[in-house]
């Protein structure tokens, strides 16, 4: 428990560090900004001026600080495309992103763990052999290739699934799905190495010795087991699936954090970049922690 | 001590079964255990007597391993032929096993309490609290000090005394008629050793259990058993009274065997090597018996020196 | 010779072994072959594969398929390959140093190796994009420090567990030097790891280089990128699918091909090291 607390604070800082390392990455391009948001006809005392203006010519720790004041009371500035508020369009996207993201986690987890289990059980059965290949293959095929097989199958030839946009369920399908896909294929790896690497300890043998069900003994002892090394990782499934969002989400027209922040890189405006990888770079850390300490809250001699 | 045994293994043959190999690691192996009685099975690491145990309860690890012939008598079944669910309810509640190493025989993840009240929820449709108290009694009867503190331990907080004990809590907590214990002090400390072996003796007294206990240490049959069997290459080789086989083993390997334990009052020069080394059952030509490795063998020492460990560690 | 001979019996291996041949003969012979990768010509686009004449298809601009996909490919091998070589070197001496040193140095090191390691490559990448303007350099930044830092981490491991064994501790207690320990005796017990290891991060590096080029942000154009490739192919599904199919089904067959590599060679390593790989696989 002390080291949990040890781990919360030290991520805090490396979290502060962090923000500021990639805020101060983005903010000295600042030169670029003018260049792109400027006329070329622009005189150096108007490009001096715009710096100032956006406060660009200040020390870079005081910027950061007047950038954390201004995002908690809720002022994010504005985009330099369209100039909306960035704090109105970050609300929808946000909510786009997790929907999208939620439903591929869970996907992730949801898929990849029983059929990890039911390989394990069924081992060198032609169900295991065609799962443990087709998760090989799963995490070959690049997923902004996946998209496109899938769209050209699911919508344009098919037309069972739109290929892009947003609106009920059937907008969510084929993203979450080609979003999730090599998480699901790497937990079934998991899942089955776990699974048969515990089935095979002294342990189960005991269990058996005192009359425990296979069932039991499956599904409580081996798997409680498993799922610890499952449990650590998920903070990077959580980072896979913010990473790949950033493509599924362009490729799908998705309108989520992930899109507007390649658009938005595209395009450099970058108040909305700013705001945009901070964020990710949040969200990938709480992931990271929460999964820490999910392995210690599940961990009899961490939790201890 | 009644004539007819409780567990009786008659011709029991059991064989590695995969890609291009097969032989039997143990082979026409018979053994009776009496009511009230402890006997000791005794022989080199590698010769079978765990697989022989496991067996019985049908643990050995299949595939490879197969029983290929035999039976194996329990209140008048063959158990090597009764399902899945039978075997079952035999498991801790008939017939209970101790295992060797303590440490990795416990489930990390729950507690020695969780442990003992699934194992008596395995067998009676008991509320938790029932298989709670039982629990409890278990741990108090496996000579546990403190059982309400040890039955919310985990095992990474039992010492290897304790989670031994915590083990023999488990085979207890379901009243069983035997109780096979695999080398179940091997592991542990000596003065640990000789608690778990009184232990043992105790309950034999006090349940009127039959307990196997699987061994290398002559010491502690000459203390602990009636009977006792000798295996050797996966054949039994000798088996009779503990007194009678000690004072006149009739077989060379017990004799062997027997030359290698320091006496007391006899220093460690006189140390008698067992020459050669074990066979393995694939090297040994088709049809022929036993090949005997005997004391007076004037072949040059192999990695016998191992034997000589086990018998000069208690 | 004997290793050798078990090599070839590992399937993995040796299928890997011929896809990534293929592959990388293609990429050194395919620009001279199939000569300008930048010639346009407009009467000639969207040939699918077959065409007398562009038998080996065009794109919208009438260029052609193979001499841009080689030239892709060039470009692919070269970010995944050598920056993840570079990686493997710098993470394996970082992490022996960490792994063997201890203490704060290893403290600091080891916290920050286990942020990063956090961090997915694809969006590390768009990071660096974001500061520093789409390009290759990004995504070779990115590749450089996420790979260093996986790579370390797992060698730091290896050294902890390593610096306890008898051999090192003998070593010590014989006086020899730290950096004659560390070379002679840990070394050429971590290197097998660092170098399956490497093997599937060149597969990520594939990928992220694929990804980034795909929504623009990677190579530029006129360079090509496979994944560029297939992002200007969406588009004509229909009309050619092979604008798209050629290189996705290189990035997959590259990928493909490094993981199997990976996989056979961590089947011919020391069952000890295998929990080790498998986890830090699971990036
Ligand atoms: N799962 C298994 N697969 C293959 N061989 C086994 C297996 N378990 C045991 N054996 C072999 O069976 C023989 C007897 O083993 P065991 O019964 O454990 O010996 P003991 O308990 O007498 O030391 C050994 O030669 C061992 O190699
Ligand atoms: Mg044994």
């Amino acid at each position: 428990m002390r080291s949990l607390l040890k781990t919360v604070v030290l991520t805090f800082l490396l979290l502060l560090a962090s923000s500021l390392a990639v805020f101060a990455a983005i903010r000295l391009s600042g030169g670029d900004v003018t260049a792109a948001r400027l006329p070329a006809s622009a005189t150096a005392a108007d490009r001096q001026l715009f710096r100032h203006q956006m406060g660009l010519d200040q020390p870079i720790l005081k910027q950061y600080a007047t950038y954390l004041g201004k995002l908690f009371k809720g002022d994010l500035g504005n985009s330099l495309t369209n100039s909306a508020k960035i704090s109105t369009l970050a609300v929808e996207k946000i909510k786009n992103s997790l929907i999208l993201g939620a439903t591929s986690m869970l996907l992730v987890f949801g898929i990849g763990i029983p059929l990890g289990m039911i390989a394990a059980l069924k081992r060198n059965s032609w169900f295991d052999t065609g799962i443990t290949s087709a998760s090989v293959a799963g995490m070959a095929v690049p997923n902004f290739w996946l998209a496109l097989i899938a769209i050209y199958f699911f919508s344009t030839r098919l037309g069972w699934l739109p290929s892009a946009g947003q609106g009920g369920i059937k907008y969510l399908v084929l993203p979450a799905f080609v979003l999730s896909a090599e998480g699901i294929a790497l937990t079934v790896r998991m899942t089955r190495s776990a699974m048969l690497d515990n089935l095979n300890q002294d342990f189960v043998r005991t269990l058996r010795a005192a009359g425990l069900s296979e069932r039991r003994i499956y599904f409580k002892h081996v798997l409680r087991n498993s799922l610890l090394p499952i449990i650590s990782l998920a903070g990077l499934r959580v980072g896979q699936i913010v990473g790949y969002a950033l493509v599924v989400e362009t490729i799908f027209g998705w309108p989520g954090v992930g899109q507007s922040l390649v658009n938005a890189v595209l395009r450099r405006d970058y108040p909305v970049v700013q705001f945009f990888s901070l964020l990710l770079v949040l969200v990938v850390t709480l992931g990271n922690l929460a999964a820490s300490i999910g392995y210690t809250l599940a961990n009899p001699k961490l939790r201890k | 001590m009644t004539d007819e045994p409780l567990l009786d293994i008659r011709d029991l043959s059991i064989g590695l079964r995969g890609d291009g190999v097969g032989y039997d690691i143990v082979r026409n192996v018979s053994m009776s255990l009496y009511p009230k009685e402890i006997l000791a099975i005794v022989g080199e690491s590698g010769c079978g007597k765990s697989l022989t145990a496991l067996s019985v309860l049908a643990l050995h690890a299949s595939p490879p391993l197969h029983i290929t012939s035999g039976s194996i008598m329990y209140d008048g079944r063959d158990l090597t032929k009764v399902s899945a669910s039978q075997m079952r309810a035999v498991r801790g509640a008939e017939i209970a096993m101790v295992f060797q190493d303590p440490m990795s025989a416990l489930d990390p993840m729950f507690t020695a309490g969780t442990l003992l009240t699934s194992a008596v929820q395995a067998h009676h449709k008991v509320r938790y609290d029932v298989a709670k108290s039982r629990a409890l009694e278990a741990l108090a009867d496996a000579g546990i000090e403190d059982p309400r503190r040890r039955f919310g331990e985990y095992p990474f907080q039992l010492s290897g005394g304790v989670s031994q004990r915590v083990m023999i809590a488990l085979a207890l907590i379901n009243d069983p008629k035997v109780i096979i214990a695999d080398e179940p002090t091997t592991a542990l400390d000596v003065t640990v050793q000789a608690q778990i072996l009184d232990r043992l003796k105790e309950l034999r007294a006090e349940r009127g259990m039959s307990i196997i206990l699987i061994t290398h240490n002559l010491g502690v049959v000459a203390s602990v058993a009636d009977r006792m069997v000798v295996m050797y290459t996966g054949e039994v080789v000798e088996s009779g009274m503990v007194e009678e086989v000690l004072a006149t083993p009739q077989h060379p390997y017990t004799k062997g065997l027997l030359g290698a334990v320091p006496r007391l009052n006899s220093d460690a020069a006189t140390l008698v090597p067992i020459m050669g080394r074990v066979p393995q059952p694939n090297e040994l030509p088709p049809g022929c018996s036993l090949p005997i490795v005997a004391a007076e063998s004037s072949m040059s020492a192999g990695p016998i020196a191992r034997i000589l460990r086990y018998m000069v560690t208690p | 010779m004997s290793r050798f001979r078990r090599a070839l019996k590992n399937k993995q291996l040796v299928i890997g072994m011929i896809i990534a041949i293929v592959i990388v003969v293609l990429g050194i012979v395919g620009p001279a072959v199939f000569g300008d990768y930048s010639k346009q010509d407009l009467l000639r686009g969207h040939k699918p594969v077959g065409t007398p004449g562009d038998f080996f298809g065009t794109d919208a601009l009438g260029r052609s398929l193979a001499a841009r996909a080689t030239y892709g490919i060039r470009i692919s091998l070269f970010v995944a390959i050598s920056v993840t070589g570079l990686a493997m070197v710098v993470g394996t001496i970082i992490g022996l140093i960490a792994g063997y040193v201890k203490g704060l140095v290893d403290g600091v090191i080891s916290l920050l190796i286990d942020f990063i390691w956090g961090f997915p490559l694809i969006l590390v990448a768009v990071l660096a994009a974001a500061s520093i303007g789409s390009g290759l350099l990004p995504v070779i930044l990115a590749v450089g420090l996420v790979n260093t830092v996986a790579i370390a981490r797992v060698v730091r491991g290896e050294v902890l567990g390593i610096s306890e064994k008898d051999f090192v501790v003998a070593a010590k207690a014989g006086g020899y030097s730290t950096m004659r320990i560390l070379t002679k005796h840990v070394a050429p017990n971590v290197i097998p790891v660092a170098l399956v290891l490497s093997s599937y991060y060149v597969a990520v590096a594939i990928i992220a280089e694929a990804a980034l080029s795909f929504v623009g942000l990677g190579a530029q154009a006129p360079l090509p990128s496979l994944g560029q490739m297939v992002s200007e192919g969406r588009n004509y599904m229909r009309l050619n699918h092979w604008e798209s199919t050629i290189p996705g089904v290189i990035i997959f067959a590259m990928v493909l091909s490094v993981s199997l590599i990976g996989d056979g060679l961590r089947d011919l390593l020391d069952p000890r090291l295998r929990t080790a790989l498998e986890r830090a696989r699971a990036k």
